[in-house]
């Protein structure tokens, strides 16, 4: 197990590298910077910025500040926003994605595995077909759509729930259930096809057989083993809904990161496209790496040491 | 193995809890200031609820170079001069203004009472350091260009000439000086222009960072920023130090931070929001409503022939794009949004010596008229020797708008000109690149004004400006505007500029399709928000009334 972990850890790390490079070539190779913009701004002054944000030095060079950032987990000043660094933007944008993104995950993993399960256990009943429809459509309709339906209907022609921005409890019910409904979707579906095939594995057979309550045969047995699908998906979709969501927190004027992802990359804004891609492609390798160690503790016939120590 | 995912599970639910609790903290706070704010608001407090769209860049008035930082900034601080309810630039922190005779030295005499938040009084350094601040080429002030008027700014700004040069100074306690290149008419109009805001030397000489929290912020207008949650939301107090405070009605402006303007929209109606834009999907159904106010904004919306590139390298054929252009078209059917055609490239908004506007006294250099277009276009072909056009490339940067209106054109000029032109859009940064490298036959532009003078548009086109962008280049043009500059007749140089703009639509690097407007849904309750032609949103005269 140790050794399995150093070497995933090592993995990561790579990983992190090989991405940031990739960012760093692909930015620099877009035209544009950051300074260009329709009002043009004196030929003398431009210099001047360009040598504040050392953009004036050789791409080599300018590559070396760049690994010095990452190492040094310093991104130095945003150029759109001057008086900002990048970490003081992540530091200020990601806990509240953080929390909208766990809330989200909690609300659709909670309410996913529980359609899904009924719908498995109702198999072509009524339930199972409301639940079954409920999905496609979870998952069909963007969400952005049922954002914009959300704050229409239930803040402005109901008025009971504030359309907008972030700042009570209230004001998160909207957000979360626009962003919970497709991955909810997702994990109903798949919670119901592998419940599905797991109801018929001869130990739940035998579980019967025993004479176990139903209730302990699906939440002790069942579904422990449904869920190994779930939890696969789990790690894309946490590192995504956790670090923002840029089309959700632009409607709800949410002030996470999500922007930071977008606007950086129109605006050319070299240190927090940086920054934002190291962030994220940290947490999504980190997210795999956490589901990887997961699947052990879920189903004991992945012994991920013996094989890694094989190897 | 149980054990490790009972502790993995406690793990997250931990950090669940914690996410949430640190909710129910930041969430209370606020939640409980709109409770107050219902209450009071019932005792007649007068609080005015603004979408700025999205966080200033920046308070720091040397830096913000932007709506987004100026339209609140405008409403914290004050410069020498500020424009009035009737767009002209009158007398504010300073008291008093001596013009010398040769309209060079100005000498401003600052108030007695003019105070910053903090209590100090302003001082005729405060605005040698806040100038000095902005020309620093340290600094790298995306305004600092505006400074250039003054004696000895660009060579300090440009990093070739010293600070003790630039004709500034403190003469002394309230009394500030400077000195010009030439004499400039528009030169009051420019410094009520935030960038020319003093600072506070006292405050920003112990807290470099004093502007980027309300805690530190020392501002000296209507105003006095009393909480900032950056990227959320910004609260506004009447600051009683101001030296005008007796004008100001509002109590109380809260700004919300909402980028999306259905959602702004939307708590528009809800009532969360006493001004929103109208969405670009509602416009042509909400523009005849009674909420909407339409203000003109002084720039042009217009396209650029690159005169480098065939077929536009001949006048004839570029008159013939241009004349086959119908503005009036597209400001109705394409747009939408209000605006007034273009027919020449200075926009209204500039009254001349003799009181007429700009626009009015030049008249229409550029129509719509299909025959006349279709001649040119035979004439430019047989001077230039086509048999067939070679295929117009127009661009356009990546937007809806842009696409509309991109369309359009494609349209009249198949109907006008029988002409088919291939659209391609690029995104917006690549485009501005590109666009500076002359690389396209044919492209969109827009040019909105920094300071409240024809001169400011028209001298784009002089040759070498990094705003010309169409390779043309006319030395009559070049002199008329450099002799504008330096002319000291007001009248005269009035009639230089007029004539300036004469010879640039005739021949023709560029044609206008319309002149930006400012639309904005204002709930019947709220008056006096005033928003200039050039300049920023003023809410020194704001009055809500309980509806």
């Amino acid at each position: 197990m140790f050794s399995y972990t150093i070497k995933r850890f090592l993995m990561m790390i790579m990983t992190i590298l090989i991405i940031a490079t990739l960012t760093f070539i692909l930015m620099h190779s877009i035209p544009g910077s950051p300074f260009n913009e329709e009002r043009t701004t004196n030929e003398t002054i431009q210099a001047n910025l360009e040598r504040f944000y050392k953009l004036d030095e050789p791409l080599p060079v300018q590559y070396m500040y760049y690994l010095k950032s990452i190492v040094t987990l310093d991104f130095g000043p945003s150029i759109k926003k001057p008086n900002e660094t990048v970490n003081e933007l992540l530091a200020r944008g990601f806990p509240i994605s953080f929390e909208l993104g766990m809330v989200t995950i909690l609300v659709a993993v909670i309410s996913g595995v529980l359609l899904g399960t009924f719908a498995a256990l109702r198999h072509n009943g009524i339930i199972d077909y409301f639940a079954m429809t409920f999905a496609v459509i979870g998952i069909s309709v963007p969400s952005f759509v049922l954002a914009t339906l959300l704050i229409q209907k239930l803040a402005v022609d109901y008025n009971i729930f504030p359309p907008a921005t972030w700042s009570s409890p209230m004001h998160m019910v909207l957000p979360v259930l626009a962003l919970a409904t497709g991955p909810m979707a997702i994990i109903a579906r798949l919670t119901r096809s592998s419940m599905l095939e797991v109801l018929t594995q001869d130990y739940i057979k035998m579980a019967r057989a025993k004479g176990l309550s139903p209730f302990r045969i699906v939440a002790r047995h069942a579904l422990r083993n449904a869920l190994m699908p779930v939890v696969t998906i789990m790690g894309t979709m946490l590192a995504g809904i956790l670090t923002g969501t840029f089309v959700i927190e632009k409607i709800f004027a949410i002030p996470g990161m999500g922007k930071y992802f977008v606007e950086s990359i129109n605006n050319r804004d070299y240190p927090v496209i940086m920054g934002t891609t190291v962030f994220y492609s940290t947490i999504l390798v980190f997210m795999l790496f956490v589901v990887d160690l997961v699947y052990g503790f879920l189903d004991p016939r992945i012994k991920l040491h013996k094989k890694e120590g094989d190897a | 193995m149980k054990k490790w995912l009972l502790l993995l599970l406690t793990a997250v639910f931990a950090l669940v809890l914690t996410a949430c609790t640190a909710n129910n903290d930041a969430g209370e706070k606020p939640a409980d200031k709109d409770g107050e704010d219902k209450e009071t608001e019932t005792a007649e407090e007068k609080v005015l609820y603004l979408n700025n769209g999205s966080e200033p860049t920046s308070f720091d008035p040397s830096v913000g170079f932007d709506a987004v930082s100026w339209n609140a900034l405008n409403n914290l601080m004050e410069g020498l001069t500020r424009l009035g309810e009737d767009h002209q630039p009158v007398e504010a922190t300073a008291e008093k203004i001596d013009v010398s005779e040769d309209g060079l030295t100005y000498t401003f005499h600052i108030r007695e009472d003019a105070k910053w938040s903090n209590g100090d009084a302003v001082t005729a350094k405060d605005f040698v350091y806040g100038w000095t601040r902005m020309l620093d080429p340290n600094t790298a002030s995306p305004a600092a260009f505006l400074g250039y008027f003054i004696e000895g700014a660009e060579a300090f700004n440009t990093g070739e000439g010293k600070i003790e040069d630039v004709a500034m100074k403190a003469v002394d306690e309230k009394t500030f000086e400077v000195k010009l290149t030439a004499p400039t008419d528009a030169f009051l109009n420019i410094i009520t222009n935030p960038s020319f805001f003093p600072i506070n030397e006292k405050v920003a000489t112990e807290n470099a960072e004093w502007f980027t929290e309300a805690e530190s912020f020392v501002g000296n207008g209507p105003f006095q920023l009393t909480s900032w949650e950056h990227d959320a939301k910004m609260v506004f107090e009447k600051n009683p130090e101001y030296w005008d405070a007796d004008t100001v009605k509002l109590d109380k402006v809260e700004w919300a931070m909402v980028n999306d303007t259905n959602t702004e929209y939307q708590m528009y109606q809800a009532n969360e929001l006493d001004v929103s834009d109208v969405p670009s999907e509602l416009a042509a159904e909400l523009m005849d409503s009674e909420e909407v106010s339409i203000q003109d904004q002084a720039g042009t919306y217009f396209y650029r022939f690159n005169t480098t590139m065939e077929p536009f390298t001949n006048e004839k054929i570029r008159k013939a794009f241009a004349t086959a252009v119908n503005q009036q078209e597209i400001v109705e059917f394409v747009t939408k949004n209000g605006e007034k055609p273009a027919h020449g490239f200075v926009s209204y908004g500039f009254q001349g010596p003799d009181g007429k506007e700009f626009r009015d006294t030049v008249g229409n250099l550029v129509e719509f008229n299909a025959e006349e277009a279709k001649k040119l276009l035979e004439e430019g072909m047989k001077e230039e020797g086509y048999d067939t056009l070679p295929t117009v490339t127009l661009t356009y940067s990546t937007s809806d708008t842009h696409q509309n209106i991109a369309v359009a054109l494609q349209a009249q000029f198949k109907e006008a000109l029988g002409v088919d032109v291939e659209l391609a859009n690029v995104e917006g940064s690549v485009f501005a690149s590109e666009q500076k490298e002359l690389k396209y036959q044919l492209s969109r532009s827009s040019f909105l004004h920094d300071y409240a003078d024809p001169v400011n548009a028209i001298e784009s086109f002089i040759t070498g400006s990094s705003m010309n962008r169409t390779g043309w280049s006319n030395a009559e043009f070049d002199k008329l505007i450099a002799d504008a500059k330096a002319e000291t007749d007001a009248a005269a140089r009035w009639q230089l500029l007029m004539d300036a703009e004469k010879v640039l639509m005739d021949e023709m690097p560029i044609f206008p399709i319309h002149f930006y407007n400012q639309v904005a849904l204002q709930k019947p309750n709220v008056s006096g928000i005033v928003r200039h032609p050039v300049g920023y949103l003023d809410l020194k005269w704001v009055d809500k009334t309980n509806e």
